[in-house]
């Protein structure tokens, strides 16, 4: 009887430290993708920032264009609305941010592909800049993409591989989902220049 | 019998040239001269720029380094595999790790004249300076105009210069101190012994005997970091033998320190660089420049021509 008790205890002692040393890298793992998430939103604003002055540029050559501009600061509007909270990323949350985004993206192909039919416009420094800006916001999305499904990568597997799964399931670390490859929707404008 | 020699000779010449016109060059095989040279920054393999030109961009580019702490890679080539020069930067980037890691301060500048292509591509550290409308400025102004008249020196020189210009304006950029060719004997003390504490508490069980003269073991002397691949960092190693003064110099990896200073690596296989059996101190090899580990977020502006 003593014995057994002693067993148990020395056991649990041991494994402490263990538990101790999971559990931190979960948290860490789980601070990584927060960060990550949160540069993946601020690339996305980003975006979001540049669009009234592009719209006004792109209205100044092009007035008439009426539904394009509209249906860009729609989508700008409904996109950031749109905001997932790190300690809440599940496929259905992330679906919809992808959405939305992905709807501001299409727009805003639309306006850019107004310059074909507007020379001065293209010709137009301030337009080639923001241009500039814009697909230089759009690779700073991607690369933010990329580094967040690395970090949810990391994190899922710090959670899902045994035995840390058991104490993930005590401590409620559950798993995070990550950007899935592009439907049509969700690809950038193309620049052309 | 003339006839099908001549015609053989233009078959074997033609199929000379055309192996010959235009390689695709891959992250993987462009050879970076700025980690033999420190003072090159230039990779020009296909001979696009003549060398009045490269002189001239690394001089400009030695400068903003020493003054900004800037590092820069001048890429211009005929053909990238894939064409596309924003991948091919970002992949340079990853890979060598350009930029000073503190200040993430990295500029790629890249030509390729076959894929009629350019790009200028920032740091996380430089965006400041050199944001994405001033990029596509410079571009706009200096390169492409030049690009038109297939003028590839004064393209990649007027835009080296512009962007310089606007690097050194930055008063929040700070000078290069470290490994500044190794003429702060300080730091160069503090960086060997600081080395050697690391080394001798980490890596005892690696030391080898001497193999020049068998009586001591050999000792790590310098580390320079390299650059990056991945998960991990390569360092330029000297072993140095402290009876006969044998050394040998070695590059050897470690995985990389993702921020959390508890895990501390552990040299795992070595021996990618060449045994030096020269007799003096240091093995050589100081010349050549490395990269800090500075990362890129996708910043900078492009185009075609």
């Amino acid at each position: 009887m003593k014995k057994s008790v002693l067993v148990i205890v020395a056991l649990a002692v041991l494994l402490i430290p263990f538990c101790i040393g999971k559990y931190n890298g979960m948290v860490k793992a789980d601070e990584s993708v927060s960060t990550a998430w949160g540069n993946v939103q601020t690339q996305y604003q980003r975006r979001a920032d540049l669009i009234p002055n592009l719209v006004n540029t792109v209205k100044g050559y092009a007035a008439h264009e009426k539904e394009t501009f509209e249906a860009v600061i729609a989508a700008r509007s409904k996109a950031t609305q749109v905001t997932v909270d790190p300690q809440n990323l599940t496929p259905e949350k992330l679906k919809e941010f992808q959405q939305a985004q992905g709807e501001l993206s299409s727009a805003l192909g639309k306006l850019i592909a107004i310059q074909e039919n507007y020379p001065d416009l293209k010709a137009n420094e301030q337009f080639s800049e923001l241009q500039a800006q814009l697909e230089g916001t759009e690779n700073r999305i991607n690369e933010s993409r990329k580094l967040y499904n690395q970090a949810v990568q990391d994190y899922n597997l710090s959670v899902r591989t045994f035995p840390a799964n058991l104490l993930a399931g005590i401590f409620g670390f559950s798993q995070k989902s990550k950007f899935e490859a592009d439907e049509t929707a969700q690809k950038a404008p193309e620049v052309k220049f | 019998m003339t006839y099908h020699r001549a015609l053989l000779f233009i078959l074997i010449l033609s199929l000379h040239l055309c192996g010959k016109a235009s390689h695709a060059w891959t992250v993987e095989d462009l050879p970076m001269v700025h980690l033999q040279d420190a003072h090159k920054w230039v990779c020009n393999p296909d001979g696009v720029l003549s060398n009045a030109a490269t002189d001239s961009i690394d001089r400009y580019l030695t400068l903003i380094h020493q003054t900004k702490g800037v590092q820069s890679v001048v890429v211009a080539v005929k053909r990238l595999e894939g064409g596309d020069t924003y991948e091919f930067g970002m992949a340079l980037a990853k890979k060598y790790g350009i930029g000073q890691k503190e200040q993430n301060s990295g500029l790629i500048i890249l030509l390729s004249t076959e894929d009629r292509e350019y790009r200028i591509l920032t740091g996380e550290g430089i965006e400041g300076a050199l944001p994405d409308a001033i990029c596509k400025r410079i571009l706009n102004r200096y390169m492409l105009p030049h690009l038109k008249a297939a003028e590839w020196d004064d393209a990649m020189l007027q835009t080296v210069k512009a962007a310089v210009g606007y690097l050194e304006n930055d008063e929040g950029l700070l000078p290069e101190d470290e490994e500044s060719d190794g003429n702060d004997l300080l730091a160069l003390i503090s960086l060997v012994s600081f080395t050697l504490i690391l080394l001798y508490s980490l890596f005892l069980a690696q030391y080898r005997r001497c193999p020049n003269c068998g009586k001591r073991r050999l000792r790590a002397t310098t580390r320079t970091y390299l650059y990056r691949n991945g998960d991990w960092e390569y360092y330029r190693i000297v072993y140095v033998c402290s009876h006969c003064r044998y050394s040998e110099t070695k590059v050897e990896r470690r995985p990389r320190d993702r921020g959390n200073n508890g895990s501390g690596g552990i040299f795992i296989g070595g021996g990618l660089g060449s045994g030096m059996g020269s007799g003096h101190w240091g093995g050589g090899g100081f010349g050549g420049g490395s990269f800090g580990g500075g990362s890129f977020g996708g910043g900078g502006a492009g185009g075609h021509f």
